[in-house]
């Protein structure tokens, strides 16, 4: 009994016609196919590959029971074709989803496990947001894993006050562009600037300050 | 510098003048590093009140803090003039501690002068804004007056409408050209005068008087 009505359990010999237009005893268009003698060997594949296979025929909307490898599913119905199909190939769902060796739906079956890894990474990584704390968090770290993890920056250290020193005369020079400081002992002085401006410099420091004069709003400083 | 700056400035001036009779003017004695200032200042104070101003050197920014000499009487034709004399450093734009070491002079030392120097020049261009009622305008005749320094303190005591002398000092060495800084400067009159050796001096204090009387 190659075919099998899954509504009233009638059977039908492979290549039968009667099946065509559904079951002639209660109307049915589900039919299970079981290869004659190997019905024994098909319900061992069956428990075994059961799990698999019923998770992917459940898309079709099957049911597929005890039995095999091989729900067919034929809604609307071209019946099976019984005489000339193997197993495999009944109908296009049944080809796509379960018409597969053991070995076969094992490398599927890795394959979809290694592509729902991915798209899990992939997915997160699209979708999540990294809050604020968490990048305050990963700086902290970056900044405090740089100073014993790379040589350049600890070699760094003894240069640590240039850079100040530099960047205060850089501001410096910014706030009061009549005095340049070049470098130490070295100055460019604009005239104009020293001239136009009513507080006037009255010593430069070493490190780079100076002290200035303010001018009193109606000449009292002269005094 | 704002509009209160200058209403601040039109009175200062105003009421200077009011009283410009009985206050002696402030006289600043400008130029670039070396022109022989303080040579200058000193041979005016030694003549009229037998005080110097300052030390004197052959070393660019030996005068880097004005240094004033108050109330320096000037005679002349009968006519007394009473003058305070301001001795500024020499202004300059570019202070550069290397020009020291070649006077023998330790870097340390050279650093810190040339700070003082720059200092100097912030307090004379300061000077030049607030507190001089005259400029007397010392270059070396030895070199060139066409520079950017010389160009523009002119041109700022010429906008000020201060009353300013032009002296080509160092007429005593043999490279002197006073005619080509009267030529840098045809709008001013120009005195030669050497005052390391006191020449030409009558006229210089003639022209003081003139010009600041």
């Amino acid at each position: 009994m190659p075919h099998q009505c899954t509504t009233c359990g009638r059977t039908f010999p492979d290549g039968s016609k009667e099946m065509l237009s559904g079951c002639p005893d209660c109307g049915g268009n589900k039919f299970q196919f079981k290869p004659a003698g190997e019905t024994i060997d098909a319900d061992e594949t069956t428990d075994a590959g059961e799990t698999t296979d019923a998770g992917e025929t459940t898309d079709a909307g099957e049911t597929t029971d005890e039995s095999a490898g091989s729900v067919t599913d034929t809604p609307d119905s071209e019946s099976p074709r019984p005489d000339s199909q193997p197993p495999e190939a009944q109908t296009p769902n049944a080809q796509a989803q379960e018409s597969k060796t053991p070995d076969a739906q094992k490398t599927d079956s890795e394959h979809i496990r290694d592509r729902t890894q991915e798209d899990i990474a992939q997915a997160s990584a699209r979708s999540d947001v990294v809050s604020p704390d968490e990048l305050d968090q990963a700086s902290r770290d970056v900044e405090s894993d740089s100073p014993t993890g790379s040589d350049p920056d600890s070699s760094g250290d003894p240069e640590g006050p240039r850079p100040d020193i530099d960047d205060l005369r850089d501001e410096l020079n910014e706030q009061f562009e009549s005095i340049r400081i070049v470098s130490p002992g070295k100055y460019e002085l604009n005239l104009m600037e020293l001239y136009d401006r009513q507080e006037y410099i009255i010593s430069l420091q070493e490190d780079g300050r100076y002290v200035i004069e303010m001018p009193d709003a109606w000449g009292i400083s002269d005094e | 510098m704002g509009l209160l700056t200058n209403l601040k400035d039109s009175i200062s001036r105003v009421t200077d003048g009011l009283f410009a009779a009985d206050e002696p003017k402030r006289i600043g004695i400008y130029g670039p590093p070396n022109a022989g200032k303080t040579t200058l200042a000193n041979r005016i104070a030694r003549d009229w009140t037998g005080d110097a101003v300052g030390p004197e050197s052959h070393i660019p920014h030996e005068t880097r803090r004005a240094r004033r000499k108050e109330n320096v009487e000037i005679e002349r034709n009968g006519r007394k003039v009473t003058i305070d004399i301001v001795d500024t450093p020499g202004v300059t734009t570019k202070v550069d501690y290397k020009e020291f070491l070649d006077h023998d002079m330790e870097k340390d030392d050279a650093i810190r002068r040339s700070r003082e120097a720059t200092e100097g020049v912030a307090e004379a261009m300061h000077w030049l804004r607030e507190d001089v009622d005259g400029v007397i305008y010392v270059l070396d005749s030895t070199t060139d007056p066409f520079t950017q320094v010389n160009t523009m303190l002119i041109g700022i005591i010429e906008s000020q409408d201060l009353p300013a002398l032009i002296l080509a000092n160092k007429t005593d060495l043999p490279g002197s050209d006073v005619q080509q800084i009267a030529n840098a400067f045809p709008q001013h009159e120009t005195i030669p005068l050497s005052a390391l050796e006191g020449e030409n001096m009558d006229e210089v204090y003639t022209k003081i008087a003139e010009y600041f009387g």
